[in-house]
């Protein structure tokens, strides 16, 4: 059993609007152990990014406020730390891939100088070690010619490169924890498997403990041992991949899976889909908030929230917040 | 070896330009200004003496010819002598012009750092009340006119109804005090009618930049507020700043000494080019509009070989929107 | 303007007292236009320098006009040089930069924008002073340089929108059922650009006045009538005397009604939501 690396408790996020509180994240807790990869899938607008910003302590826009009972790196609580502490940790312990490989390097500098400076920052050790530190994590995201990439501007480079480059930038302090926000999705699928790849090889090499967001199931059940679906800010089934795909125990995410398109199917209907619309933040049903899209709910179902647990009690080994489960 | 069509490009791009703001001014000053003809000849001058009198000064060539003649002497800084002084019209130019660049650079510097700084800061704390002053103020700020800031400044500082610590006008010069003593009123004028506006466009500036993707990612690794603002926004947003900076130059030098040393009589360039305006002083008046056009192109074109040294996208975007 | 914006702007308190003092000093130049103030602004009415009483307001200036007629009067000026110069430079601007834009890339473009740069490149009070000095003293000669020069800006912006605008869907469909550019160009874009066009108006509308104070200083301004621009030039020569009447006068009004244009503006872009980077 390895230790726990990640470890987040009751986290919510919600922003005041003159309509009323918008709930984004909903009281979600979760734990991943070190080496371990864990998949949060979800549509998009559930909230999922919003949830790796509050762990990392970065202020959302436009004032919304994060609560918590404790976000946890290596056993030490990030949430009450202070801003000035907290940067101490960013980057060193715990790290983050974005989305958007374009933008999410600053255009001005050069890989190398953005990379170096992660490590100037939070190893130190002189320009020549920091300098070394910086091109062996790009050797190691499988760059031949580091010192080529090092010197070129975001740029120059290509969406699944500069993604590649992130991911240097993410593991120049071999961090505990690593945050992958849709760290695939915006690049053709070739690129796709080479990135998720540089994940796995972080995961096995420095028994990083990997949060891998994505909208895709079919890239979570490649890449993590297990997953949690998010649905309006709620977590509704946290499962083992296998478990998940086997058998699904919620309602949604059973309608998750069915969504993949599979090629080999034989099924003429094709593509399945959910029924209905996600709500918006603004106007969430009460009770559970898939009620009104599930062809299970009962009356109860749109009264109370259920929590984990709530169902019939089979099979243990995974949490499902439905009172109606598979 | 990209950045010597890039750089070569740009200069013939102003060419044109050159060309364009000469012409304006060839047209006002010269070619429709007045006509000196008759302030030369006696009562009841005969056809003879008029023509006489046109082709002496050169009325009678064509056009084009005269536009030459102008650039020439703009290239040559050839520029003939003052109609009211008899001075030549380098010389006096020569004389001037450092005065107004010592009565304007300080308050053209400060008013931008000082513009800087604040919007940062108003960026930063978007929203909360620190920016709600700034902006407040930097509104106040440009709801004043320059005259009514002078003059304020002039009461407070300047008359016994106010604190009269320095002088109501002038500009005796000779050494550091004596220069700091002439132009502090100048210089808190200056300060005062640029830096609302400097303050909004740098916020709206630093707003921008401080939105983007990058900056959360720096955030997310550690960078402190302050290595976030001053290495990237500002190395980000040197693009904006600098022809914010660049483009105001003309406008500091040239608006504001005009006002300035016509109201406090400083010796400068602004004060020759009134004298010459009320005056009808034609060769100062034709080689000032024309050579400070002339600056502005060329400090236009060092400005966008700036852009591809601060900013890398800058050449190669320009080379693949072109092609 | 869409109720939506109208209705922002006036859940926005600064903007709509802005508003209120635009609408108090369009009200007072409209009066001296028809002929109810003002109208005695120079009159002699009393002696040089009288102090502020009954009968002078605000006190008498050195010649022993009354200087609350002459302020009601400058607000009339005001207006009269901000409208002339804001209608025509925007109009100006709009055709110009509405051409450059359509036939963006093309010759045409190429020499709008060639001559927007000529006119850019000249310092305005020089510009302001060239064309006064070639039209000897006519009493336009200020507010055609204004024109001549605030243009470009307008033109700059709605060059950049028509080329974001003709992109569009529904433009691609009026050219498809075969409407002239031109047409479309007057009937479907510019609408679009409306709410632009009225921001950049009220900033020129105070560049304008703001401006004519300058020149009027410098004796290149207006040439009858009084403006604040003429007495703070005259108040300039008063205040060191002690003598506080045309300034206190012409600058208060001066910024009251700048503040009011500016507050306004300022609401009016956020309820737009124009707001846009300019250099």
């Amino acid at each position: 059993m390895s230790a726990v690396a990640l470890n987040v408790k009751d986290l919510s996020v919600w922003f005041e609007t003159q309509s009323g509180r918008l709930q984004i994240v909903d009281n979600i807790s979760f734990s991943i152990k070190a080496g371990e990869a864990t998949g949060l899938v979800g549509e998009s607008g559930c909230g999922k990014t919003m949830t790796a910003f509050a762990i990392l302590g970065l202020s959302p826009a436009s004032g919304g406020t994060v609560e918590s009972a404790g976000i946890e790196i290596g056993g030490t609580d990030i949430s009450t730390l202070s801003a000035v502490q907290r940067r101490r940790i960013l980057g060193r312990d715990i790290a983050m891939v974005f989305q958007q490989p374009g933008t999410a390097l600053d255009p001005v500098f050069t890989i190398g100088q953005q990379i170096s400076a992660v490590h100037r920052r939070h190893a130190g050790g002189g320009r020549n070690n920091t300098r070394q530190a910086m091109l062996d994590a790009l050797e190691q995201v499988g760059f031949g010619q580091p010192g080529k990439i090092a010197a070129a501007y975001p740029h120059e480079l290509s969406g699944g490169m500069r993604q590649l480059a992130m991911i240097a930038m993410a593991t120049v302090c071999k961090p505990a924890v690593l945050i992958a926000d849709e760290p695939s999705t915006a690049l053709d699928s070739g690129t796709q498997a080479l990135v998720l790849q540089q994940i796995k090889r972080l995961q096995a090499d420095h028994g990083t403990a990997i949060l891998l967001i994505s909208h895709d199931l079919s890239v979570i059940r490649q890449s993590c041992e297990n997953v949690m679906v998010m649905y309006c800010g709620r977590l509704l089934e946290k499962a083992d991949c296998q478990g998940l795909f086997s058998l699904a125990r919620h309602p949604y995410s059973a309608g998750l899976i069915s969504c993949i398109p599979q090629i080999s199917a034989l099924k003429p209907s094709g593509i399945n889909a959910i029924p209905g619309q996600v709500p918006t933040p603004s106007a969430l049903p009460p009770g559970c908030h898939f009620a009104p899209r599930c062809d299970r709910a009962v009356t109860r179902c749109a009264q109370s929230v259920p929590g984990f647990g709530a169902g019939s009690d089979r099979g243990s080994d995974r949490d499902v917040a439905c009172f109606r489960p598979l | 070896m990209k950045k010597l069509p890039f750089l070569a490009r740009k200069v013939l791009y102003g060419i044109p330009l050159l060309l364009g703001v000469t012409f304006v001014s060839f047209l006002l000053m010269v070619y429709f200004g007045p006509d000196k003809t008759y302030e030369l000849l006696g009562k009841n001058p005969s056809a003879e003496q008029i023509s006489e009198v046109r082709h002496a000064l050169g009325y009678d060539r064509p056009f084009l010819l005269r536009y030459g003649d102008y650039l020439k002497e703009l290239v040559t800084l050839n520029l003939g002598l003052s109609d009211s002084t008899g001075e030549a019209v380098s010389s006096i130019l020569a004389r001037t012009l450092p005065v107004s660049i010592a009565l304007v650079l300080p308050g053209f510097v400060i008013g931008n750092i000082l513009g800087l700084a604040l919007g940062m800061l108003a960026a930063w704390y978007r929203g909360q009340w620190l920016d709600k002053l700034v902006m407040s103020a930097s509104v106040v700020g440009m709801s004043l006119s320059f005259l009514v800031i002078i003059i304020i400044l002039q009461i407070l500082l300047s008359t016994p109804y106010g604190f009269n610590i320095f002088p109501v006008r002038g500009w005796q010069v000779v050494d550091l005090s004596s220069y700091l003593y002439y132009v502090t009123v100048p210089t808190l004028a200056l300060l005062l009618v640029t830096l609302g506006y400097n303050t909004r466009f740098y916020r709206a500036v630093m707003v921008d930049e401080i939105e983007r993707d990058h900056i959360r990612t720096l955030q997310a690794y550690g960078t402190s507020p302050a290595e976030l603002l001053f290495k990237n926004v500002l190395k980000n947003s040197l693009i904006p700043v600098l022809t914010r900076i660049m483009f105001s130059v003309p406008f500091v030098i040239v608006s504001g000494s005009l006002l300035l040393e016509s109201y406090f009589g400083i010796p400068g360039i602004g004060l020759v080019t009134v004298n010459a305006i009320t005056s009808g002083d034609q060769p100062i008046l034709k080689a000032v509009v024309g050579l400070t056009g002339v600056l502005f192109v060329l400090a236009l074109m060092i400005n966008d070989m700036l852009y591809s040294v601060v900013d890398p996208r800058v050449v190669s975007e320009q080379a693949v929107s072109k092609s | 303007m869409t109720r939506t914006t109208w209705q922002r702007l006036k859940a926005d308190r600064y903007g709509m007292s802005g508003l209120l003092i635009v609408l108090f000093f369009t009200v007072v130049a409209l009066s001296v236009w028809i002929g109810l103030l003002g109208q005695g602004w120079s009159e002699v009415s009393g002696n040089s320098w009288e102090s502020i009483s009954a009968t002078h307001w605000f006190g008498t200036n050195l010649l022993g006009q009354d200087i609350l007629q002459r302020t009601l009067f400058g607000a009339a000026t005001a207006f009269e040089i901000g409208l002339i110069v804001t209608g025509f430079s925007i109009l100006l601007g709009t055709v110009l930069g509405a051409l450059a834009g359509w036939y963006s890339h093309s010759w045409l473009d190429e020499i709008i924008l060639w001559l927007k740069g000529v006119l850019d490149s000249i310092p305005f009070y020089l510009f302001a002073a060239a064309v006064a000095f070639a039209l000897q003293g006519n009493r336009w000669a200020m507010h055609l340089a204004m024109i001549i020069t605030f243009w470009t800006t307008t033109a700059r912006i709605v060059r950049g929108e028509v080329m974001r605008i003709k992109q569009r869907e529904f433009i691609e469909a009026a050219r498809a059922i075969g409407l002239p550019g031109i047409t479309v160009v007057f009937r479907h874009v510019l609408p679009n650009t409306v709410h632009i066009l009225l921001v950049q108006a009220t900033i020129v509308f105070v560049v304008a006045i703001k401006t004519e104070v300058i020149l009027s200083f410098l004796g290149l301004g207006i040439r009858d009538g009084v403006s604040w621009g003429l007495m703070l030039a005259e108040s300039s020569q008063e205040v060191v005397a002690g003598q506080f009447g045309n300034f206190t006068a012409a600058s208060v009004s001066l910024f009251i009604m700048l503040m009011g244009f500016n507050l306004f503006t300022d609401a009016l872009q956020d309820a737009l939501d124009t707001r846009r980077i300019m250099p």
